[in-house]
């Protein structure tokens, strides 16, 4: 059996509501195989964001740990943290989050923008054009390269996204309820193409409330009561 | 990369930007107005200031004056021939300006210069009115007045010495249209009815005879700062009622080497006046007339005077007014001149009168710039004071700055979220918003600096235009400013300075916002639509 290449380790978050602590997660564990796909379901409010959050080092958690290809991303600076958002990871959000000034492609280049150095964009500016073009094509946008996100129909919005998360080749794709803002049918080609990308070997956790979206997955986990259970009720690795 | 790229993007695809852009270009072209203006007064002053000396000026610090200036200058011209061009006296005093004609009457600066030696160490004959249109005709010895005749195509004709001067400079002015604005110029009836009929204009003589001729006595000139005979208009030219060559009476009060009264009865020179002298500067050009060197001598009993006891007084000047070769440093020449004065009186060879003795004692060695110090000092120090001001009322503009990118910040958290997603840093988030700072402010830098410059550089129409709709909204008078134009020079130094200020200015007042975007917290910025 390969190495995981994610491991999160008794993952612990809280937040303060008013004079109250909630606590989101209690000791939460995961781990996600290479090219694995992976779906954490549970109901809403139960901490899936919150846990999806902490996997991609957008947020810090009070105890715990994620180790990424044996490395904990919290032992770093927050430089480090930054570097393995841009590189290692691709987020894929409900709302697409796209940047409304840009174009399409130009949302599509901004990790690899990110990335570089003014003086570096000089050399790297058309190259990255050119995989962003390629990665729009994977995803069925060709057409909309110079469109701007107001432009685009919920599901381009999101296929852009996905573009987006993809650009720098990550080798984990983190999907925050990626169908939950469309309707079935532009739901189901989104998940499709997510499941064409595992396919072609890219590993994806993605959370969701709705456990039909789950159907592809390799493995199905639940997050309830602020631990990660098997879809057979036993706790998670 | 992408903060630039965002800053560039931002610029012109947020309106809220444009108000950045607008306080920017606003502030800039403010104080570069301010600036120019300013600077430009203060260089107009240095120059006129100039202009106004020699370059070295042995100053006698007493009304009396002083004695052995012809010595001394004799001395320089001498020994220090590579150094000193020209040496010549000038007497300053104090008296009583009449017209008898229109019983117009003023206290008067006085000043006794010799004209031919005058010109040749300052630009005083650059400001003569009609020796401008006849040149050479600008005397100050005894001379009579100048009066038209008509000719047979009935045009009114000078004396052929006027007229030939006057072919002179028709022959070497090089502005076609200076010469026919000359001739556009009419002559117009006279405003004085008991007086001479005189031609109207610029220049303006007395007409009633024939033939063009000479009249009155024999009379010492004297020239006249024009804004203390004639009436400025609003234009900057002035209107000329009295024809060149009317009489002139001046009061003087002689005093004695010691500075006392010398008890005679004040005296009364009759004079003629034969010019306008204009420095450019309101405060000289009210209150300076100009007469003989000689004549103002001993009118005023400066030259020698028998003595009691038997002997004579030295002649005295108050100033000795001293030229230098081209090329030489003025510091220096005024130091080697200090020291061959300092010499001069200690080996002087002669025993000198107490009062003499005195005189001398007061006598100091000065550069032009030495004696416009104190005038030029305060007008640095009100530039400096009104720049300062303008800049503060320029930190409302970073303040409002501030506001503008707060408020791009609170709009864009989302976005800030989206950039900390894929992997930009705190510190970059930050620095976008400081690029996109700077980018607005070089943006409004230029355009402030080009509408700042434009207006400086037709500072004078647009007062003239403003004028001409309601009077009251000219502000610039030369009364209260010196001189009859606005300033209207742009330094490239002033603008840089400027703008660069203002870009960092922009950058400083975006700091806080910047610090705030930093601090985004993308969990929450990116938790709803």
């Amino acid at each position: 059996m390969s190495r995981p290449l994610l491991v999160a380790r008794g993952l612990q978050k809280s937040y303060r509501m008013d004079r109250t602590e909630v606590k989101v997660l209690r000791g939460a564990s995961l781990s996600a195989e290479r090219g694995q796909y992976l779906v954490v379901t549970g109901a809403s409010g139960s901490g899936k964001s919150t846990l999806l959050h902490l996997l991609g080092a957008l947020d810090v958690p009070d105890a715990g740990s994620v180790e990424f290809d044996e490395r904990n991303v919290f032992d770093g600076s927050a430089l480090h943290r930054d570097h393995y958002r841009n590189r290692h990871v691709g987020f894929v959000f409900q709302f697409y989050h796209l940047l409304p000034e840009l174009s399409v492609v130009e949302n599509v280049m901004m990790p690899r923008m990110v990335s570089s150095s003014a003086w570096h964009w000089l050399a790297a500016r058309r190259p990255a054009r050119r995989d962003a073009e390629e990665v729009l094509g994977r995803v069925g946008l060709s057409h909309r390269v110079r469109h701007r996100p107001a432009e685009l129909s919920g599901g381009e919005r999101q296929r852009a996204a996905i573009a987006r998360a993809l650009i720098n080749r990550p080798l984990l794709l983190l999907a925050d309820e990626p169908t939950g803002n469309l309707d079935e049918r532009i739901g189901g080609e989104i998940l499709k193409l997510l499941a064409e990308l595992n396919q072609q070997g890219q590993t994806i956790i993605m959370v969701t409330h709705d456990e039909r979206v789950a159907a592809n997955a390799h493995r199905r986990v639940r997050l309830f009561n602020g631990v990660i259970h098997e879809a057979d009720g036993r706790h998670a690795p | 990369m992408y903060k630039w790229f965002f800053a560039w993007r931002y610029l012109h695809t947020k309106l809220i930007a444009f108000f950045g852009v607008a306080s920017v270009m606003l502030c800039v072209a403010m104080v570069l107005v301010v600036m120019s203006v300013m600077g430009g007064f203060l260089d107009t002053i240095r120059a006129r200031s100039r202009g106004l000396h020699s370059e070295i000026v042995l100053e006698g610090r007493t009304a009396q004056g002083f004695p052995f200036y012809k010595e001394f200058a004799d001395l320089l011209v001498r020994e220090h021939a590579d150094s000193v061009r020209l040496a010549t006296p000038a007497i300053y005093t104090y008296g009583i300006f009449r017209v008898p004609l229109t019983t117009f009457t003023q206290p008067a600066r006085v000043l006794g210069v010799r004209l031919e030696e005058y010109v040749q160490i300052n630009d005083f004959g650059r400001g003569l009115q009609y020796d401008r249109y006849y040149p050479g005709t600008t005397r100050l010895a005894p001379q009579r007045m100048a009066v038209a005749g008509i000719n047979d195509a009935g045009e009114l004709v000078l004396p052929a010495d006027l007229e030939a001067a006057n072919a002179r400079w028709r022959a070497a002015e090089n502005d076609r249209g200076e010469i026919e604005a000359f001739w556009r110029r009419p002559f117009e009836p006279a405003l004085m009815p008991e007086a001479l009929p005189v031609t109207g204009g610029e220049r303006v003589f007395a007409a009633d005879v024939t033939e063009p001729t000479y009249a009155g006595e024999e009379r010492y000139g004297i020239i006249v700062g024009c804004d203390l005979l004639n009436e400025r208009r609003p234009d900057g030219k002035f209107d000329r009622y009295l024809p060149r060559g009317t009489d002139i009476a001046l009061t003087l009060m002689p005093l004695s080497p010691t500075g006392n009264p010398t008890g005679e009865p004040p005296v009364r020179v009759p004079l003629r006046y034969v010019d306008d002298s204009r420095t450019g500067i309101f405060e000289i050009d009210k209150i300076n007339v100009y007469v003989d060197f000689d004549m103002l001598q001993h009118k005023l009993a400066m030259d020698p005077q028998p003595m009691v006891g038997g002997g004579a007084t030295r002649a005295r000047t108050n100033q000795l007014l001293i030229g230098l070769a081209p090329g030489v440093n003025l510091d220096d020449a005024c130091t080697r001149i200090r020291g061959a004065w300092e010499r001069f009186v200690e080996d002087f060879p002669e025993e000198l009168s107490d009062a003499d003795a005195k005189a001398l004692h007061f006598v100091e060695v000065y550069t032009w710039e030495d004696l416009q110090r104190p005038f030029i000092a305060a007008v640095e120090k009100e530039k400096v004071l009104v720049t300062f001001l303008f800049a503060l009322i320029s930190v409302v503009a970073i303040v409002l700055l501030g506001c503008i990118f707060y408020m791009i910040v609170e709009k864009k958290t989302r976005d800030i979220g989206v950039l900390k997603a894929i992997g930009a840093s705190a510190r970059g988030t930050a620095a976008l918003f400081i690029a996109y700072a700077a980018v607005i402010g070089v943006v409004g830098s230029i355009l402030g600096t080009l509408i700042g410059s434009l207006f400086v550089w037709n500072i004078n129409d647009i007062q003239d235009l403003l004028a001409s709709v309601n009077p009251q909204l000219r502000v610039w008078s030369p009364d209260i400013y010196s001189f009859d134009r606005i300033p209207e020079v742009v330094k490239r130094g002033d603008a840089l300075w400027i703008a660069s200020v203002a870009v960092l200015a922009s950058m400083v007042g975006s700091v806080i916002p910047a610090w705030i975007a930093g601090r985004v917290w993308p969990v929450q910025a990116l938790r709803y639509e």
